[in-house]
């Protein structure tokens, strides 16, 4: 439970406030829609609609993460946006395919949703096209993924940040105001199991620390990408809805909590990990919680 | 999973999720987008290939620990996105640039950073990459198995274990940094940024 003494920079994008001291803003979720196969949108709909409700329960803003693997469910996935989500509200997008990135970038500008849209992610696999279309077509806000697959501590975060790793021309943080995007979260890139898995967690206060940008990661992947667990079944949900409590005790801003059927579990327990930061936090550090803060829905 | 061989080395060092089969084979299968099974008496390891950096390294640094194996065939639809398999086809096919890049690697982060360059030519040397990528059909790949077997290639000599290029660590007890040794964390949990 920390606070620090680099000012903390606290965005917004379509009222969902994101950043900040600990203890300040509740821990913003993102939730992930993988559509394996054909999109079933009854179901999307349907766990939408539970994030946003418990979402309003608890005070943590829920964000739907739209994993989109293939062109040709593009469109129907921004009709499902556009039909479903409040009017206005945020979500994002989590393409891997640069071409498919950049094809997103021009039906979002097109749809004129990009003001609503979290680019999820500009990493260092960023192409000169990919470039070219953030600029030609900025998303409101995008998060920068500090995966550095020569170093994966901190340190290696901070490098891939800040000049590019000798793998870029540039740091991602460069990178991302080169192409004109105001508001950058950093995810500090959660690898699997003995891949220096911890150092996501502990890169947290160091990039809020350099930087002053929110910043979380996916603990979610190593969990998922563990198969000691395979062992544990029962315990596996578990193990995977608790490593987001890490986030917020160090510090963190968010957490890409993965599949969004986890939200029953996520939501509850990250609101009360919020509650428990923000205690100390407003004790000892006089950051007092916003009106909408687990805390003050609580008690 | 730890398998030895006659000079009583470890094969397949990196570890990962894999099944060991005959040690003496001459074939590894890499499975992508694909439910099959390989018949563990034909192949030496088979095992799925998610990730066009970290999976490639581990499959890379896995078969040049067991010099027997000389063919690796690559099944499955192709990751969509990541592109592995592509990616790995083309690590053997044209090794890595001055950035640690796979050159012409169709994936996203085709890097290559915790193998040394000597190891990546030793997996250029030794394997031939048999590119099966979009190819589901069993008795096809099956049938690719055989003749890589009937060709009886020799072993390629020694195994090569690949040392993972590691960051040097710089962990001292000596030191009264918390976490990390940019920041300072004092007893109330106020973080600093580390002067000097």
């Amino acid at each position: 439970m920390f606070s620090f003494t680099k000012e903390q920079k606290t965005l917004e994008i379509s009222g969902v406030k994101i950043g900040g001291q600990p203890g300040m803003y509740p821990t913003v979720l993102f939730g992930g829609l993988f559509f394996k196969g054909e999109p079933d949108f009854e179901n999307a709909k349907k766990h939408i609609q539970n994030m946003l409700s418990l979402s309003k329960k608890t005070g943590n803003p829920g964000i739907p993460d739209f994993f989109i693997r293939r062109e040709e469910h593009l469109e129907s996935i921004i009709d499902f946006i556009e039909e479903n989500l409040p009017t206005g509200y945020p979500f994002s997008i989590d393409i891997i395919e640069p071409s498919l990135k950049i094809i997103a970038l021009e039906t979002l500008h097109k749809r004129k949703l990009l003001h609503r849209t979290i680019y999820n992610s500009i990493h260092i696999g960023v192409t000169d096209e990919e470039r070219e279309a953030l600029q030609k077509h900025t998303p409101e806000m995008a998060i920068l993924v500090a995966f550095n697959p020569k170093d994966k501590s901190s340190d290696g975060k901070i490098e891939v940040l800040s000049n590019g790793a000798n793998l870029l021309d540039k740091g991602l943080i460069d990178i991302s105001k080169e192409v004109g995007v105001k508001k950058t979260l950093v995810d500090t890139a959660a690898l699997a199991p003995g891949e220096n898995s911890g150092a996501s967690i502990a890169a947290i206060p160091v990039v809020k620390e350099e930087y002053g940008l929110p910043t979380g990661c996916a603990i979610h992947n190593v969990v998922e990408k563990s198969t000691w667990l395979n062992e544990f079944k029962t315990a596996r949900k578990t193990v995977d809805v608790s490593s987001n409590i890490n986030i917020p005790l160090y510090g963190g801003d968010f957490a890409i909590y993965g599949p969004i059927e986890n939200t029953d579990l996520v939501f509850p327990v990250i609101a009360w990990q919020d509650i428990l930061v923000s205690e100390y936090t407003e004790n000892y550090f006089g950051v007092s919680p916003v009106d909408y803060h687990p805390r003050r829905k609580f008690f | 999973m730890d398998i030895m061989n006659d000079n009583n080395v470890e094969y397949y060092p990196w570890g990962g999720e894999f099944t060991v089969c005959s040690p003496t084979s001459c074939v590894a299968v890499v499975l992508l987008n694909i439910d099959y099974t390989p018949s563990c008496d034909k192949v030496a390891i088979y095992g799925h290939l998610k990730t066009e950096n970290i999976g490639v390294e581990k499959i890379v640094a896995n078969v040049i620990s067991n010099p027997y194996i000389r063919f690796l065939i690559i099944c499955g639809d192709e990751i969509r996105g990541h592109k592995s398999g592509g990616s790995l086809v083309a690590l053997n096919k044209n090794g890595i640039d001055k950035n640690n890049r796979i050159r012409d690697a169709p994936g996203a982060i085709p890097y290559i950073e915790n193998l040394n360059r000597e190891a990546i030519e030793r997996f250029r040397s030794q394997i031939e990459t048999i590119d099966l990528i979009g190819i589901k059909n069993v008795d096809k790949i099956n049938k690719t198995i055989d003749e890589c077997i009937e060709k009886k290639p020799s072993s390629f000599g020694k195994p090569y274990i690949a040392v993972r290029i590691t960051p040097e660590a710089v962990a001292s007890f000596k030191d009264k940094r918390a976490l990390h040794s940019k920041i300072i964390i004092d007893y109330m949990g106020k973080v600093k940024k580390r002067k000097g």
